[in-house]
């Protein structure tokens, strides 16, 4: 008994974490609500049972899911805490994101043939893009929403995933690439094979850029930006072609800096928020308020006045958790990314297989400045550019293809620690 | 393997990113909140204050200045004397935010702390009725009445304080306006567009050229220097280095020493003065009293200015009279009469005194603080009998008492309107232990401070001390 209570296990401490919130969440507010009990057990049993099912089915890397179910909670617990009625249907979305979560893990390790795939990759992200132009609605002034019967999905979402899959290929087998443009780039009097290649290549990932941009959604366009100039940094030698791209995108940047009047307003507003605080800084100056109402220790969970802020639920919810539980609270947040981040590292760094070891790396860096661009929009270290923060802001889309991308990183990490092992056997 | 090396590298930028968001998080933490919590546009501190009682303001003998009643379900703020500490108080409103006083104690007024954000769970979870901290001000009610009377409808400022522990007793910049909430919704528009600039608080935050009031220090420094000797032949106007400086109407006062010159208030012996101590002195004695330099208060103040690099001649007279680039504050010129009144010692200025909690315990005290040391104890009592003759047969006669010793100072500081010269007046009283100091100005009053602010500054330290004594 003793010993299930031990703090060693970090599954402990993560059902103490969660018994003691959701404890505390119901006596918040009378009337006392026993569905937050309920609500609380069910997320916490169903963890559990996902932990033990990843131990006894022997998935690989214990910490990933561990960490992840901790932020999830953490993310269910300060959404029913802003608006019930969200909180349970986020309670539904981890459910989803969970299931989601082995069934990508499941066929991933089944199916062989993902490197082969790249166009596909390619033309799904592309019809994505074009469907989201044509019959996308418009949610705060960014196109990038689907309506299918009544539920609202963002294909970017799902692009990034995609977007990883594509670069990894290339890196993997650029002869399949070869083979599949060769008729697409006759025009091109190119003599260079290889650069050729190369050129395409940037054009597919510029193209990706491009769409993001026309649908205004400029964070999950630098995100894609920054994946991408990471791995050419590790996995392309020529490093002119590495600074050619940097330039580009600098170039791009101050472009954006000077002519284009949203990404205008907000360097403008990180600049400076309190010159409009009423106005176009008022997203931002709440943020502050809010991170310096919390203090060192919060103001406690149910205490704060996060409501304050607006899309509290979605792009601002770091700052309703330093709010409500100071910046030490921030500051854990943030370990448990970095913790996240560290792993999936680890598990690139394991992996032999080249096409692999790009997918674990994108899923990573994914993760890593996702976190980055939001949190740090939200405190004003950067100019503030609206994405989701990874397994904790609210919304289907983003939970359920964060579990997928979870889900892959899970699959390599038992490949990858079988090769561990086989290191291990070999050095006995 | 050379792959995985740059993946490491990967590792470490990332590294350095979360480094940085939690190195940001925390530095926001430490060095913004404390704005960015006082921010009007911040709602947050309004809900708190909807259900928390403003703490209460009181003078030193309890009369309450600020105090909060609920009206409609909703605190409201209200200031019984109406404009007499607009800007000492300031004011606390919804729609305008609020100002010194009431914002720099804002903390204390609503009882915001990280140890009662802990305790403050208890009291949410009990529904109790939160009530703020109150404040005792060191200010005399009836001699802040009495100084606001005296300045009547006139613009300017008056600062009285004690100079042996720097406690502000009375502290009036005119015009003032209403701070209660109707008033100010009211007459907004029309305070903000006025040319008489109602909402500058002039005693902390005015600058006015000292005129003839910084003979005082310039007579230390020519003390310190060994000019007690030294005399001048005053035709009434002098030449230097191809400018004019003239004693006021011309007057030729003879042969005049130190004593005598600040008596008459002499501009041809001090702007010589100015040319003997030179450069050095001059700036060494500007330091001393603090010459642009943060005057810490409780209230905003804005730092005298001596905008002087290299000074020519001309600029060592101009300095010496007063005249020239250099502006003061009223309140810095009062604690200059208190440091000459306190053996040479300026004393930090004061104007919260304490700080008490809703069950009337003290949690917070501020005592007197020695600021710096202005000039040695002799000088200041060489300087003080000097002052005490330009109030006996001086400039200053308008501001003698009877039965009390009255030090001071008179000045006529010019502006951009000729012939509507700023009067000042700065002295203490009783000279032989000092228990109270006063600096006055009157805008544009177009004549002498002998005349206009000396009576008033009289009057003051009168009442005060008839009254300390009943």
């Amino acid at each position: 008994m003793f010993k299930f209570l031990s703090l060693r296990r970090p599954i402990n401490m993560l059902i103490i974490a969660n018994i003691i919130a959701f404890g505390l969440l119901y006596f918040y507010k009378k009337p006392y609500d026993k569905l937050v009990l309920v609500e609380g057990l069910a997320v916490t049993a169903l963890i559990c049972v996902s932990y033990f099912l990843i131990i006894k089915k022997n998935m690989g890397d214990e910490y990933l899911f561990l960490v992840v179910a901790m932020l999830a909670s953490l993310g269910v617990l300060m959404i029913y805490r802003l608006d019930q009625e969200l909180g349970f249907k986020q309670i539904m979305w981890l459910v989803a994101g969970i299931v989601l979560f082995f069934l990508s893990f499941y066929f991933y390790t089944k199916i062989k043939f993902l490197e082969k795939l790249m166009l596909y990759y390619f033309a799904a992200s592309i019809l994505l893009f074009i469907a989201t132009l044509i019959i996308g609605s418009n949610i705060n002034g960014s196109t990038n929403w689907i309506r299918i019967a009544g539920y609202s999905f963002q294909p970017s979402e799902l692009i990034k995933i995609l977007f990883v899959m594509t670069i990894a290929c290339f890196f993997k087998n650029s002869e399949q690439f070869i083979f599949k443009t060769k008729t697409l780039n006759l025009k091109w009097k190119l003599n260079n094979k290889e650069f050729k290649n190369k050129i395409a290549f940037f054009l597919i990932v510029y193209s990706y850029i491009g769409f993001l941009v026309l649908q205004k959604e400029w964070g999950t366009a630098l995100l894609l930006f920054l994946i991408f100039f990471m791995i050419l940094y590790a996995f392309e030698d020529d490093i002119k072609l590495l600074l050619l791209n940097g330039a580009a995108a600098v170039s791009g940047a101050l472009v954006g800096c000077f002519f284009v009047y949203h990404i205008k307003i907000r360097v403008a507003m990180w600049l400076n928020p309190w010159a409009d605080a009423a106005g176009k800084g008022y997203q931002i100056t709440q943020s502050l308020f809010a991170i310096g109402a919390g203090g060192f220790f919060g103001s406690g969970i149910g205490m704060g006045k996060p409501n304050l802020i607006p899309e509290v639920k979605t792009d601002f919810i770091f700052s309703a958790i330093c709010e409500e539980t100071g910046i030490f609270g921030g500051i854990a947040v943030i370990l448990l990314y970095f913790i996240l981040v560290y792993r999936g590292f680890k598990i690139t760094l394991y992996t032999k297989d080249l096409f692999k070891k790009l997918v674990a790396l994108g899923i990573t860096l994914m993760f890593g400045f996702q976190t980055f661009i939001i949190i740090g929009g939200v405190i004003k270290l950067i100019p503030l550019t609206g994405i989701t923060l990874p397994f904790i802001s609210y919304g289907g889309s983003s939970l359920t293809s964060g579990f997928i991308a979870l889900g892959i990183l899970q699959a390599l990490s038992k490949e990858s620690y079988l090769g561990e092992e086989v290191i291990e056997n070999a050095a006995e | 393997m050379q792959r995985n090396n740059k993946i490491i590298h990967l590792l470490i930028v990332m590294s350095v990113i979360f480094f940085s968001l939690m190195a940001y998080l925390t530095y926001i933490q430490l060095f913004t909140s404390k704005k960015t919590e006082t921010s009007s546009y911040n709602r947050r501190q309004w809900l708190k204050e909807d259900d928390t009682k403003r703490g209460e303001i009181y003078d030193r003998n309890g009369v309450i200045l600020a105090k909060s009643s609920k009206v409609k379900g909703k605190w409201e703020r209200n200031y019984p004397y109406g404009s007499l500490y607009s800007h000492i108080i300031g004011y606390n409103s919804e729609i305008y935010g609020r100002s010194l006083i009431e914002e720099k104690f804002n903390k204390y007024l609503l009882n915001i702390n990280e140890l009662s954000s802990v305790i403050g769970l208890n009291g949410n979870l009990l529904n109790s009725k939160k009530v703020g901290n109150n404040i005792y001000l060191t200010i005399d009610n009836n001699l802040q009445k009495l100084a606001s009377d005296l300045m009547g409808s006139k613009n300017g400022a008056i600062v009285v304080m004690n100079p042996k522990t720097g406690g502000i007793l009375a502290m009036v910049s005119k015009p003032g306006f209403d701070p209660n909430n109707q008033a100010l919704v009211n007459k907004w528009k029309e305070l903000v567009d006025s040319e008489d600039s109602p909402f500058l608080p002039r005693a902390t935050q005015g600058l006015y050229a000292p005129g003839s009031t910084f003979k005082i220090a310039v007579t230390a420094s020519a003390l310190e220097n060994g000019m007690d000797g030294l005399t001048f032949d005053d035709k009434g106007v002098v030449t230097i280095d191809g400018k004019v400086f003239s004693n006021s109407k011309k007057k030729a006062y003879g042969r005049v020493n130190l004593e005598k010159a600040l008596t008459v208030s002499s501009n041809v012996a001090f702007s010589q003065i100015g040319v003997k101590l030179g450069e050095n002195n001059i700036k060494n004695i500007a330091s001393k009293i603090g010459m642009g330099q943060v005057i810490p208060f409780d209230l905003p103040v804005s730092k005298s200015v001596f905008p002087y690099g290299s000074m020519g001649k001309t600029d060592m007279a101009a300095v010496a009279i007063g005249q020239g680039k250099m502006m003061v504050t009223p309140l810095h010129m009062a604690m200059i009469a208190s440091s000459i009144a306190n053996n040479g010692i300026m004393m930090k200025p004061i104007m919260v005194s304490r700080i008490v909690n809703a069950g009337g315990k003290e949690i917070k005290k501020w005592g007197p603080e020695e600021l710096r040391n202005v000039m040695p104890a002799d000088i200041a009592t060489k300087v003080k009998n000097m002052m005490l003759k330009v109030v006996s047969n001086g400039t200053g006669k308008s501001a003698a008492i009877n039965g009390i010793n009255v030090a001071g100072k008179t000045g006529t500081a010019e502006n951009e309107v000729v012939g509507k010269e700023h009067a000042w007046f700065v002295g203490f009283a009783p000279a032989e232990n000092p228990q109270v100091a006063v600096a006055v100005i009157v805008e544009y009053s177009g004549s002498s401070g002998g005349s206009v602010s000396a009576p008033i500054a009289g009057r003051l330290m009168e009442a005060y001390l008839r009254g300390s004594r009943r």
